[in-house]
């Protein structure tokens, strides 16, 4: 059985969409998105506290990409892997490691807009600056969609893969901060990824205590 | 086989292609760009990797972009120096959750980066700073923690794990006090023994980030 400790609109929800579309049997352990993750029992699976962990065949892992490359190793047949040799592989690896780079820019925006208390603590010029890296972000994304020959509609040549999940969940955040408008190609692939029922089942429950209350978080004026 | 084109920025994440491929007895060209002097920006940079970011490898007739990406693909398609693990290797997991952890770490560098380096002295944030260097401290406790059983983050020995997080181990004394991570300091010292270590440092260039040895939030 394979186990995962999830906390809702966080990068565990990446994990819990491969797991979805995966269609393996696996069981959801949910966790608050606060000091919870530090008791020493989450610890023991996730030394520095972070969501998402993953219990599998007696191993224990943590960082949400590893797990998905992990996974994707584990059930090839299912595709959604571009294992070493592919011809796809090089761009595989890319884009799976730049969906951590656009999470990069949300965790700081996440703290300056929800997790900071005191507005005299939250600063305008990390909130502008951030947001401005993830418009660099999504114009990446657009030049990768839209080719001289034919637009793709996946990140891969090949077609629906890890990428897109683990990119797509970090767009998915990543709009509560920075507007995709302008990048057509991308709104489209954005649209195209999470019509898919592996998407709608990561997301939270209703009853679910979410991060992210405000579909939008503008940034402040100094 | 053309030549590899490394495009650097001295002791950024590029540092961790510059050393791989030093590991391996690689050579590469090094064009080297200023994140202030705007180089990164250049219509033709933009071409290259549209999200203007380094480090990007040209290598095998493409580019390549992101550092972890490109550690993982040249340990794939240069398995002779035993430098990854490869799918099927019992320490797979193991390597695939440092190689990540590293970034996890990285980001946390990053984002004090921004707030000492980038952003002008009266818009920073006590606060802040403080919870941004304790959760620095607490990634660097699970690093502590794996090097205080081993040399190096897997049982078997070096591999590009370490090279991805070894070049975070030179930032944190910037961050956080040292004192309570002997292991890792114990780690620093076993990396910078290394020749293709002192040869990628030997080219790398010099760092403009950091003016001082240790930014203290306790002193705003």
């Amino acid at each position: 059985m394979i186990t995962l400790h999830h906390c809702v609109q966080s990068r565990s929800m990446r994990v819990l969409w491969l797991l979805n579309e995966l269609e393996v049997d696996f069981r959801v352990v949910p966790h608050a998105f606060d000091k919870s993750l530090r008791s020493p029992e989450y610890l023991s699976l996730s030394p520095a506290g972070r969501v998402p962990a993953l219990e599998i065949e007696g191993e224990r892992m943590f960082e949400s990409a590893a797990i998905m490359e992990f996974l994707c190793e584990k059930f090839p047949d299912i595709g959604y892997g571009r294992l070493p040799g592919d011809m796809d592989r090089m761009a595989w690896l890319v884009w799976l490691h730049f969906a951590e780079t656009i999470s990069q820019h949300c965790a700081p925006l996440t703290q300056q807009h929800i997790v900071i208390r005191d507005d005299a603590d939250r600063s305008p010029l990390v909130m502008r600056l951030e947001e401005a890296r993830l418009l660099k972000c999504y114009d990446a994304i657009e030049a990768r969609l839209s080719t001289p020959v034919e637009n793709r509609d996946y990140l891969l040549t090949s077609g629906f893969s890890a990428c897109d999940i683990a990119v797509g969940q970090a767009v998915y955040i990543a709009r509560h901060f920075a507007r995709t408008d302008g990048h057509p190609e991308l709104e489209k692939w954005y649209e195209r990824i999470t019509d898919r029922d592996g998407f709608r089942a990561s997301l939270p429950d209703p009853e679910s205590a979410l991060i992210y209350t405000q579909d939008f978080y503008p940034p402040w004026d100094s | 086989m053309s030549q590899i084109r490394l495009h650097h920025v001295p002791a950024s994440r590029s540092f961790r292609v510059l050393w791989l491929l030093a590991e391996m007895g690689t050579d590469c060209a090094i064009e080297t760009y200023d994140i202030a002097g705007g180089s990164l920006r250049s219509p033709e940079y933009l071409a290259l990797n549209p999200s203007g970011r380094v480090p990007a490898l040209e290598v095998d007739g493409r580019v390549l972009m992101e550092s972890g990406a490109i550690v993982e693909y040249l340990c794939e398609t240069r398995p002779e120096h035993g430098l990854g693990r490869l799918p099927g290797d019992p320490e797979r997991a193991d390597y695939l959750q440092w190689m990540h952890f590293a970034e996890t770490q990285a980001t946390l560098v990053q984002e004090l980066n921004l707030q000492w380096i980038f952003m002008p002295a009266e818009m920073r944030s006590k606060a802040v700073l403080q919870v941004q260097a304790r959760r620095l401290a607490a990634t660097a406790k699970v690093l502590e923690a794996a090097l205080s059983e081993r040399d190096w983050l897997l049982p078997s020995g070096f591999s590009a794990a370490d090279v991805m997080m070894g070049f975070n181990v030179f930032a944190l004394p910037y961050y956080i006090k040292m004192e309570k991570f002997p292991a890792i300091t114990a780690y620093r010292a076993r990396i910078e023994e290394r020749p293709a270590y002192q040869a990628a440092r030997a080219r790398d260039g010099q760092q403009k980030f950091y003016a001082q040895d240790y930014y203290d939030p306790e002193a705003l």
